[in-house]
């Protein structure tokens, strides 16, 4: 036992409450109507607030890579680039949007350096390749509450949006996973009696 | 109409208990809430709400992100969200001067706090009652745990409350409804923790949630945030309970958006007559009057009411001859225990969300030389357990569809338990007029509240003793944690929003603002009935002591208003 350093541990609270953390109930509940459905659908008119068109694609790429289509759709049908564009419009303070956004300008870099072109003009593999470098960067093999590398804020962090983003979205929680039902508790039982899935 | 014959200065959790039981009692009762009106069902705005429907995604709202900019005292709590951030105080409007980090979560509407508390109910025990007595601090409370049984008997009558039977003297049993049930990972812990420590004992959670229809009310559905409101009534609100019952009698009025400024007071006849608000719209002044004030405001609030109610009789404070008004400020203390992961179980899980979680009863200084410590008082513990969920990912490497099939599943088990600590009464903990006005011009409060010794001693095994029972039932990986810092913020006063002891009572009126039944010492025909009242603060949640006194306070001013003493 050991008594973890206060802003390690708040960076990991931060982290949990970010993503629902394992404890915390989900917050997902409801039977969905039709009209709820397409009310919530986006709509034509939708555009970024924060991000370019070009920001856009390339959130929407990397998101795509980080969950990619399966038997159910991956992070840019649920739009998971349209969320990250609300989150950096309406929640982020003035910092953090601007470390996120120098975070995408630093990525083209990485591409420029690597392959001579920006992200976008990679081929997928080589986008894929350019990922997985700096994943392994991001998560290195060591205790949990280790300090990760500060360089690799970026990247720790568009998973992280990515991962909310998709997990809550309609897709992600009810097709992906299952919304865990109303109506009652069962505290004790097996495990692929919830479908063989996690409840979002 | 500005004349009834009781007004009640809030509409929370006691606000809600005074109108019913006066108004079931017979008296035309006015309730007096500074915030909006909340209608049941209607007004909870994000109830059942996807996840996706919430633009944000329901992020918690912490200091300095957008959508908190109005809230830099609310958004310390890590219950502030985006799907509940309407039900707590814009602190632009309701500011106060903190003189010590002391974080004042404070509701502004109809039901108070009653829409996001806790929810969980623990009864007080003599060993609670009689703790000020037998160690020195503070004043002996004017009451027993027999006084209030009775009481606390009615109000789980009335509210619901589930839970387990323990036979525990320090922590006594209630009428309870079925207990939730405990998860595979709990009931593991359980075990180890009871077969480690046989002293100790694991259960779930008592809460003020329905596991049997009651009054209307329907069980659980197991949706999962509270806090957002209820629509079938399930957990124990103002809105659900008290105010319906209230409103059934006839004799119920509800003014919303009216901020008391002051109680008055008729020195000739030595008792108050009515209270003076500002409407928060118009800010105009009226006046409502009434033979009976009940002071239902909250610990800070009902303490900022009094102080600023002055007269020649009183100049520092309505019913404050002992000079005690404001002082003895108390909160519990916690962000402090223990987590770890459990290994196994990997074919068990559970389904629907329970909100509740475990709790562990009080095991320190229960009066035997086997849990006695060199501090003073004594701690619980809540906690739960859990399969992590797809929020790991974002610590692990691991990217594409191997990724993504991973999340498909529940990760590893993992359980955390949080202290609360008893809180000992001082004097130098207080709450006082600035010289500093709202816009309602009224004087807002400066708070003064640290964390002493005895605390800072508890914490040390609060810590301790989680991580040992974590480790003693084969939890692994097992870390202490301990958020508090000195001057900063973390585990700082007010945090545990539990705050009470504001105008306490006592069998002395030289010493303490409330008699045995929560009157006024120095004037009769005026009561005090929220967490101002304590005289000392227990380590378990409060709420339903509040309920029980306010309950036997209304039997008596009532009696005593029949009668035709005040």
């Amino acid at each position: 036992m050991n008594s973890d350093s206060i802003s390690r541990r708040k960076a990991l609270q931060q982290v949990a409450m970010l993503l629902g953390g394992a404890i915390s109930a989900p917050t997902l509940a409801g039977v969905l109507r039709a009209d709820t459905r397409r009310a919530w659908a986006p709509s034509p008119q939708w555009a970024p607030r924060t991000l370019s068109p070009a920001q856009l694609e390339l959130v929407a790429t990397v998101a795509d890579h980080i969950i990619p289509q399966t038997d159910a759709p991956g992070a840019r049908s649920a739009g998971v680039h349209r969320f990250v564009d609300t989150l950096l419009s309406d929640h982020y303070s003035t910092e953090e949007r601007d470390r996120f956004l120098a975070g995408l300008g630093d990525l083209d870099a990485r591409a420029q350096s690597a392959q001579g072109k920006t992200f976008i003009a990679c081929t997928p593999e080589q986008q894929v390749a350019l990922l997985t470098a700096m994943d392994e960067a991001a998560y290195p093999p060591v205790r949990i509450d280790a300090a990760r590398p500060p360089e690799t804020w970026f990247f720790r962090r568009m998973k992280e949006v990515t991962l909310v983003g998709y997990y809550t979205s309609e897709v992600g929680a009810s097709r992906e996973l299952r919304v865990n039902p109303m109506g009652m508790y069962r505290g004790d039982i097996p495990f692929p009696a919830s479908g063989g899935r996690e409840w979002s | 109409m500005t004349s009834y014959d009781a007004i009640v200065i809030g509409s929370g959790i006691t606000g809600g208990w005074a109108a019913k039981e006066l108004t079931e009692k017979g008296l035309r009762t006015l309730v007096i809430e500074r915030g909006r009106n909340v209608v049941h069902r209607k007004d909870y705005i994000t109830e059942h709400k996807p996840t996706w429907e919430l633009p944000l995604r329901n992020a918690r709202l912490a200091v300095g992100s957008k959508g908190a900019e109005e809230y830099p005292i609310q958004a310390r709590t890590n219950q502030f969200r985006e799907s509940n951030k309407h039900f707590f105080a814009n602190d632009h409007k309701h500011p106060y001067i903190e003189e010590k980090p002391f974080t004042w979560i404070q509701g502004d509407q109809v039901g108070g706090k009653s829409l996001i508390w806790g929810r969980q109910v623990y009864r007080w025990s003599d060993l609670d009652f009689e703790a000020n007595l037998r160690d020195g601090h503070g004043v002996d409370w004017p009451i027993r745990y027999g006084d209030v049984a009775p009481w606390y008997s009615y109000v789980e009558r009335f509210i619901g409350v589930s839970g387990e039977k323990l036979g525990l003297p320090q922590l006594p049993d209630g009428e309870f409804q079925p207990p939730m049930e405990l998860n595979a990972g709990e009931k593991l812990v359980k075990a180890g923790i009871e077969r480690a420590f046989p002293d100790r004992h694991v259960t779930i959670g008592r809460v003020a949630i329905l596991t049997q229809p009651l009054h209307g009310r329907l069980p659980c559905h197991y949706c999962g945030p509270c806090e957002r409101g209820c629509s079938t009534g399930s957990y124990f609100s103002s809105q659900s309970s008290t105010l319906p019952a209230a409103q059934a009698t006839g004799r119920l009025t509800i003014l919303p958006n009216s901020i008391v400024h002051s109680v008055l007071y008729d020195a000739d006849k030595n008792r108050v007559t009515g209270v003076r608000v500002v409407d928060t719209n118009t800010k105009a002044t009226r006046e409502y009057y009434a033979r009976v004030v009940f002071v239902c405001g909250s610990a800070l609030g009902t303490a900022r009411v009094l102080l600023n109610s002055t007269s020649s009789r009183f100049p520092n404070g309505l019913a404050n001859s002992s000079g005690v008004l404001g002082h003895y400020l108390m909160d519990h203390h916690f962000v402090v225990g223990a987590r770890g992961r459990i290994d196994g179980l990997l074919d068990r899980y559970y389904q629907g969300n329970r909100p509740n979680g475990i709790y562990i009863p009080r095991f320190r200084n229960l009066g035997d030389d086997a849990s006695r410590r060199e501090y003073l008082r004594g701690f619980g513990y809540q906690g739960g357990a859990g399969r992590e969920g797809w929020g790991r990912g974002g610590s692990e490497a691991g990217l594409g569809v191997e990724l993504k099939r991973r999340l498909q599943e529940p990760g590893t088990w993992s359980i955390g338990m949080t202290a609360f600590g008893e809180c000992l009464p001082r004097e130098d903990n207080f709450a006082a007029l600035s010289d500093q006005t709202d816009e309602f011009g009224i004087p807002v409060l400066r708070i003064h509240c640290t964390w002493g010794d005895n605390e800072l001693a508890m914490r040390k095994d609060m810590a301790a003793s989680a991580a040992e029972m974590l480790e003693a039932a084969g939890v692994k990986d097992v870390r202490s944690y301990d958020a508090y810092q000195e001057g900063g913020l973390g585990a700082e006063p007010g945090l545990g929003i539990h705050e009470m002891g504001t105008a306490r009572m006592g069998r002395d009126p030289k010493t303490s603002v409330l008699n045995a039944h929560n009157q006024a010492h120095d004037v009769p025909n005026l009561f005090v009935t929220d967490g101002a009242c304590m005289a000392s603060s227990s380590c378990v949640n409060p709420s339903i002591t509040y309920m029980a006194l306010t309950a036997r306070a209304c039997d008596y001013a009532v009696a005593q208003l029949k009668r035709g003493n005040i």
